[in-house]
């Protein structure tokens, strides 16, 4: 994967002044507040912030799976423009990866299947192999004819992070990917994305409330209401948590000030 | 819990809607034939009338029953399955199967004298209308004055609360026999196997069938309309066999339309075979009421078809009075059927593509485009059509050539085609159309709403 060499500065994604609001009248909620940002590719980003934060909509909103009310988003070089849901689903499977809190499996498939789907809904030939070799990599080579219901939380993660791999896509998003996991399963998991990342060139964008899933990433944004709140490079739960503590001051306190 | 039964209803009206609906045209049905009984109770009715309006009632009625029985079964069994998670929180709350059992008969007998109530004024001017076709086909004599009181009343609103409530306590056995922890993943694992009771009650169906289809030709040969005594029976014991052995047939459709489908529908048709594989107990709930519909239909009004265009036979013990009056039944309980078939093929389909509209959420995430996952349901659909179509026409075959063997002699029927295409066509229509029409609703919500849970 030579386009994503980690020593290549090429961007995987930009967001440019990007704003989204929700309800119209009297009441507007502007969940995004003109967000600009540019991530690297080869990156493993965490995106935090105190819930209500917009954290959820900065995802939605840079991996296309909603349109900001304003701004423009790119995805390694191209525009995510406005189209029909066919046209925006078409840039997505070509381009980014999704790894969900609830691991979104199909539960007719079966762990292979559901990593060849990607492939197969894109009308590219099914690589078994090469799904397979992905599925040994995240430790499930003995489970590909298993369906997702009989597999642990931990294991289906792991087979939405192959499924997530199987496109090499220029981006994964990653939302609360460890939300429903024990600690150990959810090591292993944020492992698996770090791995992604410095081995394969892969770049990861993951939305987090922990500050502990957020220090296996390289850099941490925060978000409070809707506006970038700030970054941290080489994070630990540490610092992370301790920066969280005085976003929330600021969120708490906001009001106030606005009185 | 009756308490909580109506405020359950006031606040999903929509999940009772076919129930509604099968109860109200069951009752409107039923009591406007009631009515014939009050009728001919009146005075002056002459014998022959009064046999002929008491027949009808009693036909009708019975019908009547088991229909709405079965309907009433069938869309309450699919409103509590989409309520699992609502049952399960009444359960982990402290509710007691039995309490939870009486919530849902509740709900059921709610809805059943609200849809008996409103039924009868439909039911007056239904039955007033049956009185006029009677005279006019001078099946009974034009003199008889119109009648609606307490047979009508009593039968009406008895049957269909009869049915609801007997309906719903099947439903709520069922319900509360699954655990809380069974109730959420009942959806992802189910059984593939049939119960042993369901496999010996096919078996018997499918034996009463063949056993009316043989009794035609031995009994009934050259004596006239009197065979469709057993012609008329076999195809609806035949049909319901094999709407029992519902899950089976899907099975084997799908093996044989499996190759077909992945190499005509590409991804769709790849996964459409893969849901019909894994949902087989789904994809059987639906496919009852298709082979039901087009099984009864079909035999029946071929039957009548036969009839029609045979000449007179000489050992019919039946007179031709009476003949006129069994064709008015075999279109009423035809068309009584297939409007309720209707309804359930409706109901089944647009429930079950509803639910799952968080699993066509996680496949657009995965990157189906709209048009994938429609198409996808939609050959699903043709899977089940062609299922419903071809065993529904299996089920009508036991009455259409024993009759035809025993009114002329031929083993196929020599009339139009045509009823049989209309059946066909119309069993397809509907369920591609539910299963579209649902599915396309189902989509419109994004993909990340869907699949949030």
């Amino acid at each position: 994967m030579p386009e994503h060499d980690i020593t290549s500065a090429a961007e995987a994604l930009r967001l440019v002044q990007v704003s989204k609001t929700y309800g119209t009248g009297d009441n507007p909620v502007r969940a995004l507040d003109d967000v600009s940002l540019s991530l690297a590719a080869g990156t493993f980003t965490a995106i935090m912030g105190p819930s209500g934060s917009g954290k959820s909509t900065f995802l939605q909103c840079a991996a296309g799976l909603d349109q900001p009310t304003a701004g423009r988003v790119f995805i390694d070089g191209a525009e995510l423009t406005g189209g029909s849901e066919t046209a925006l689903t078409k840039f997505r499977r070509q381009r980014i990866g999704f790894i969900f809190q609830q691991f979104n499996l199909l539960p007719t498939l079966t762990v292979l299947q559901n990593v060849t789907l990607p492939l197969r809904l894109a009308g590219k030939r099914a690589d078994r192999k090469r799904a397979i070799a992905i599925l040994e990599r995240v430790g499930l080579g003995d489970r590909i004819g298993h369906r997702p219901a009989e597999l642990s939380g931990g294991q289906q993660q792991r087979v939405a992070i192959a499924r997530a791999l199987v496109t090499n896509p220029s981006a994964i998003f990653a939302d609360e990917p460890t939300g429903a996991l024990d600690s150990r399963s959810a090591r292993t998991v944020l492992s698996l994305l770090a791995e992604a990342v410095r081995e394969f060139g892969q770049t990861v964008v993951m939305v987090t409330h922990d500050p502990v899933a957020a220090s296996y990433a390289d850099s941490v944004i925060f978000l409070a209401d809707g506006r970038i709140a700030g970054s941290l490079d080489r994070p630990t739960a540490e610092t992370v948590a301790e920066r969280m503590t005085h976003l929330g001051d600021a969120v708490t306190l906001r009001p106030a000030v606005g009185e | 819990m009756f308490g909580l039964a109506v405020r359950s209803l006031r606040h999903r009206t929509g999940g009772f809607v076919a129930s509604f609906l099968s109860m109200f045209l069951g009752a409107t049905v039923v009591m406007a034939f009631a009515a014939l009984l009050d009728t001919a109770g009146g005075s002056g009715v002459d014998d022959v009338s009064e046999e002929t309006l008491t027949t009808m009632a009693l036909v009708v009625g019975g019908w009547g029953l088991v229909i709405v029985l079965f309907a009433v079964i069938s869309t309450m069994t699919l409103s509590v399955r989409q309520r699992a998670g609502e049952m399960a929180l009444l359960k982990s709350i402290g509710a007691t199967p039995f309490q939870v059992g009486r919530m849902i008969v509740g709900e059921a007998a709610a809805v059943a004298v609200v849809a008996a109530a409103l039924a009868i004024l439909p039911a007056m001017g239904a039955g007033r209308l049956l009185l006029e076709l009677l005279q006019n086909t001078d099946q009974v004599a034009e003199g008889i004055s119109y009648g609606f009181g307490t047979a009508a009343l009593s039968i009406g609103l008895g049957v269909t609360f009869l049915a609801a409530v007997s309906g719903a306590i099947v439903t709520a056995r069922r319900a509360t026999k699954q655990r809380a922890k069974e109730a959420m993943t009942a959806v992802t694992v189910e059984q593939a196997r049939m119960s042993r009771k369901r496999v010996i009650a096919a078996i018997a169906f499918l034996a009463i069938g063949l056993n009316c289809a043989i009794l035609t030709v031995a009994l009934f040969d050259d004596k006239g309309i009197d065979a469709m005594q057993t012609a008329g029976q076999a195809s609806i014991w035949f049909s319901i066999g094999l709407a029992l052995f519902a899950p089976v047939l899907v099975r084997a459709v799908t093996a044989v339309l499996a190759g077909p489908l992945r190499l005509l529908g590409g991804i769709s048709g790849y996964l459409a075979v893969e849901n019909v594989r894994r949902r087989t107990q789904h994809m059987a709930g639906a496919l009852m009421p298709i082979i039901l519909f087009t099984g009864i239909a079909t035999g029946t009004l071929y039957m009548q078809s036969i009839e029609n265009a045979a000449p007179p036979a000489a050992g019919s013990s039946i007179p031709a009075d009476e003949a006129q009056a069994i064709e008015t039944l075999n279109f009423v309980v035809v068309g009584m059927l297939s409007v309720f078939a209707a309804i359930l093929v409706i109901n089944t389909l647009v429930a079950a593509t509803t639910y799952r509209r968080r699993e066509f959420g996680q496949q657009r995430l995965a990157g189906s485009t709209p048009p994938q996952v429609l198409s996808m349901v939609g050959m699903e659909g043709v899977v089940l059509a062609a299922a419903g179509v071809l065993f529904g026409s299996i089920g009508s075959i036991v009455t259409v050539f024993p009759y035809s063997l025993a009114r002329t002699g031929e083993l196929l029927p020599d009339t139009t085609i045509g009823i049989y295409v209309g059946i066909v066509s119309t069993a397809a229509v509907l369920t591609l159309a539910s299963c579209l029409g649902a599915a396309r609703k189902a989509i419109r919500v994004p993909a990340v709403q869907a699949v949030a849970v």
